[in-house]
């Protein structure tokens, strides 16, 4: 008996001593990429490999002569229902396919569902994982400049558009834009991901004067007023306006005011403090064809030396340094901020819901910092690099009906359908214009989540987008989002040249560029947090000092810059 | 047993001697074969997940991209480990890392022996029943919800703010998740809060195995409660003591990756960055796997080391040891 207990006590014992021992190495199994099967969780993924070969290799033989003459579209010979994966990098995302309407006519008309797969947390960690484990679902919807595009390219785990297209579906070229595919096409011929929100040059010249950025300064209306409507476009005005704020108000409902709000601090710095500043600041990414690096601007550190000056007088709070996206959106409901800079569009349901409690408690935007010469900022607007690429995974299921219902989201057709949804059921034709149908922009102005659940139309899938097309259907903004969209408009520029220039991760100068990111990141809260501007300078000139391989990485860059400008310039002939 | 007895030679008797244990090893064997079972499956996930993975490894050594397959990554030898080395964030991450570990030790390992001793002389068994189950019940929390929550207390108009105030030790708010000063303290008192009770346990469970007889003994000797507790208990759960301290001191250089993770923030970075976070940072989030795979055999390495050390100096003051 008691030598029966010690003996399994002592293989227990073992188990536990050995594991425990081996625990310790799990930190670098699981961060060895191989472990996905224990540590990267995507229950999807086992289930979709399987599937997605043995339907692929069974429907693409027979169909492989079908590809037509591009007249056709593919998508309308084949509607049987079928469920394709789609992997959206963005772990904000959190629409279902499924219950609105939109989603329902498109399923009854294409046959195809989708199932939407969505990070949980870090979105790099994610994707990389799924490269990893060889199972990247059979839709990609990933930012246009994120390095993993060309990864997934180079590695060989997305399949090219154009081979899909000749073989399955030639109506791809007839709903595509010849100038966003030249753009996309990669040295090796092929196109391998489709833009949303993108704007051909073509398009800038048509629509370019009611182009919009997202990128906006914003105060709280009835406050700004009630201080007498300052000046906050230099240095002085600014501080002077937020230490008035401040005076003034206090609390808000009980809770400290937060003079000035910004985006998120992240490892490798902070996205209102970037390049977003630096374009408030009119200040060029080039001179004379050389790459120009804001960060060194005058201007941009004079501005930087402001906020250090408004943290030394007690104007910028903590918490902006600790909020995560969630605690930001909840203060800004609750209206703690006084000014922001802050994307437009990222905030648009708490802005919503305060103009509802009261129209003058809204966040408007007016003009924010600005150089000393007072130029009109050069913002952030659309371009042919566009916002997200999405892509056809080397594992999808089923090619002919994947490119096909691609095409078909990128047709004017399938455009219709996301943005307007079904005749007579959201939209229909009122005083000869296709538009909505009254309740329904009335819910749309209200409560976006409401009416995302409802119709999940006004491009709630808004994987493909085309944010020209959609104008003629678009009904006209409204308060409180039309004073913040009007406000950019005029200001905005193209930016293409200068998108996906930065060097692939894995190379030497992309883990440099890692490198130097991290470092700025831990730069920038202390050069805010500076006591003094002499303070402010060493900080700002040791990062200088410190970063590495500065000159390989800005050589990358040059000339990925240069191939782009060629690139616009085929384009433009 | 064997018949053979009368066989000659030395040799022999042993042999026989040998195969007449080996057939009790097996008859016994044969007998708890639903337990051995049992422990089986626990080896299995062991080879699996912990065994296994180890030939993936060798990625410390190579420049292993994700998109190819292991084996045809070029060799890199130990550039991977020589850039850690000579790593500025190399001092940052170790000093906080061994800072809260140590910590962690040095007030975070006695506590849970302290809080089972206590507990264990609560006579009210409904009592001890519940403070047991509320000292345990946070460690069943997420650290992502423990974080959140602990954020609120901590805000500058968090509940612990509010309380100080109100009693007067502090004048002004204090974001105390913005201050680096406050953040060892923070990581090592919320995880102590968190898993106190729960460390407790395997200590009452050692405690409640001490035989009754030798405090009928002691009682009858004339010794006090406390006189018991040192001359009984503690002799009694020395080994178990002993285990759990290896156990922890060979986790020096690990901390808690969840907690630090929810925890840390841009201005408290100077001293919530550690070893875990950065290989995350560096491996999971910029994709370089065989340099975080280089990092943490490193630890590993370390971690080994600590390990046996601890073994040894624990054998040597009293004689238990884990192997």
């Amino acid at each position: 008996m008691g030598t029966k207990r010690k003996w399994i006590t002592s293989l227990l014992a073992a188990t536990a001593a050995l594991s425990l021992a081996a625990c310790s190495s799990g930190g670098n199994n699981a961060a060895s990429g191989n472990s996905a099967s224990s540590g990267g969780g995507s229950p999807d993924a086992s289930s979709s490999t399987p599937a997605a070969t043995t339907t692929a290799s069974a429907s693409a033989s027979p169909q492989a002569s079908a590809s037509g003459d591009g007249d056709q579209p593919a998508w309308q010979a084949d509607t049987s229902p079928i469920t394709f994966d789609w992997y959206i990098n963005f772990s904000w995302f959190n629409s279902k396919w499924g219950d609105d309407a939109v989603a329902k006519y498109v399923t009854k008309k294409t046959g195809v569902s989708l199932n939407f797969v969505v990070p949980a947390g870090n979105e790099a960690e994610k994707l990389n994982t799924m490269m990893a484990s060889g199972s990247l679902p059979d839709f990609i919807t990933l930012d246009a400049n994120d390095v993993a595009v060309r990864k997934m390219i180079n590695g060989k785990l997305v399949l090219p558009l154009n081979e899909l297209a000749d073989q399955y579906d030639a109506y791809f070229y007839k709903a595509t834009d010849p100038a966003k595919v030249g753009w996309f096409t990669q040295p090796d011929g092929n196109i391998y991901g489709y833009p949303d929100a993108s704007s051909s040059p073509a398009d800038y010249e048509k629509y370019g004067s009611n182009f919009a950025s997202n990128q906006t300064f914003e105060v709280r209306k009835d406050m700004y007023e009630a201080l007498g409507k300052p000046d906050m476009s230099t240095p002085e005005g600014f501080l002077n306006a937020l230490k008035l704020a401040k005076e003034k108000f206090p609390d808000v409902d009980g809770q400290p005011l937060i003079p000035l709000g910004l985006h998120e601090f992240t490892d490798n710095g902070n996205y209102s403090l970037e390049g977003y500043l630096q374009n408030f600041l009119a200040i060029p990414q080039q001179k004379d064809g050389k790459l120009y690096d804001g960060r060194q601007d005058p201007e941009y550190l004079k501005w930087l030396k402001t906020l250090r000056k408004a943290n030394e007088m007690g104007l910028l709070s903590k918490d902006i340094f600790i909020d995560k996206r969630p605690q930001m959106e909840e203060k800004m409901a609750q209206g703690r901020y006084f000014a922001m800079l802050y994307q437009r569009s990222d905030f648009t349901t708490q802005n919503l819901s305060l103009y509802q409690q009261d129209p003058n408690k809204v966040y408007i935007a007016i003009d924010g910092p600005a150089n000393g010469n007072h130029d009109k900022p050069t913002l952030d607007g659309p371009g042919i690099s566009g916002w997200t690429v999405t892509l056809i995974s080397k594992n999808v299921k089923d090619k002919k009906r994947a490119i096909s219902f691609l095409s078909y989201l990128i047709s004017e057709e399938g455009e219709k359908d996301m943005f307007l949804g079904e005749k007579g059921v959201t939209y229909d034709t009122i005083d000869g214009k296709d538009q909505f149908l009254p309740e329904v922009v009335d819910l749309l102005n209200k409560d976006r989540t409401a009416f995302d659940q409802k119709y999940g139309a006004s491009y709630k899938y808004w994987m493909l987008m085309d944010t020209n097309m959609n104008l003629q259907w678009a009904p006209p903004s409204v308060e409180p989002a039309k004073q913040l969209e009007d406000w950019t408009k005029g200001k905005t520029i193209s930016m293409s040249e200068f998108k996906g220039i930065d060097p692939p991760p894995e190379t030497k100068e992309g883990i440099a560029k890692s490198k130097n990111d991290r470092l700025w990141g831990k730069t920038l809260p202390k050069l805010l947090l500076a006591k003094s501007d002499e303070e402010f300078d060493n900080i700002f000139n040791k990062y200088l000092a410190d970063r590495s391989d500065q000159d390989a990485i800005d050589a990358y860059r040059q000339g990925a810059y240069e191939a782009n400008i060629k690139k616009l310039e085929a384009l433009n002939k | 047993m064997s018949a053979n007895a009368e066989a000659p030679g030395r040799a022999a008797a042993d042999r026989a001697l040998g195969s007449a244990r080996r057939s009790r090893w097996l008859r016994k064997l044969y007998k708890q074969r639903y337990l051995q079972v049992m422990a089986l499956l626990g080896v299995a996930w062991m080879i699996i997940f912990n065994y296994i993975p180890m030939y993936w490894i060798q990625i410390a050594f190579k420049d292993f991209d994700i998109i190819l397959p292991m084996s045809q990554a070029p060799w890199a030898g130990f550039e991977h480990f020589k850039e850690f080395l000579t790593d500025d964030n190399l001092y940052p991450v170790i000093r906080n890392t061994l800072g809260m570990s140590l910590i962690k030790l040095v007030v975070g390992f006695p506590l849970p022996i302290v809080f089972a001793l206590l507990l264990n002389e609560v006579r009210s068994i409904r009592f001890k029943k519940s403070i047991q189950t509320i000292s345990y019940l946070p460690h069943f929390l997420s650290w992502v919800i423990l974080g959140g929550i602990l954020a609120t207390w901590l805000a500058d108009v968090g509940i612990v703010n509010k309380v100080l105030m109100a009693l007067g030790f502090i004048d002004e708010p204090i974001t105390y998740l913005a201050e680096p000063n406050y953040f060892w303290a923070i990581a090592v008192g919320s995880d102590i809060w968190k898993e106190l009770g729960w460390s407790a346990i395997i200590y009452l469970a050692a405690i409640s195995s001490v035989s009754p007889e030798l405090y009928e003994a002691a009682t009858i000797d004339g010794a006090g409660r406390f006189q018991k507790m040192r001359s009984i208990t503690l002799p009694c759960i020395k080994g178990t003591i002993a285990i759990l301290f290896i156990l922890a001191v060979s986790g020096l250089l690990s901390s808690n990756f969840d907690q630090i993770l929810v925890l840390r923030n841009a201005l408290n970075e100077s001293t919530s960055n550690v070893i875990d976070v950065y290989v995350y940072q560096v491996g999971i989030a910029d994709g370089r796997y065989s340099y975080s795979a280089a990092v943490g055999l490193l630890k590993s390495i370390i971690a080994l080391g600590l390990l046996i050390g601890a073994n040894f100096v624990t054998k040597r003051l009293n004689d238990t040891s884990l192997f």
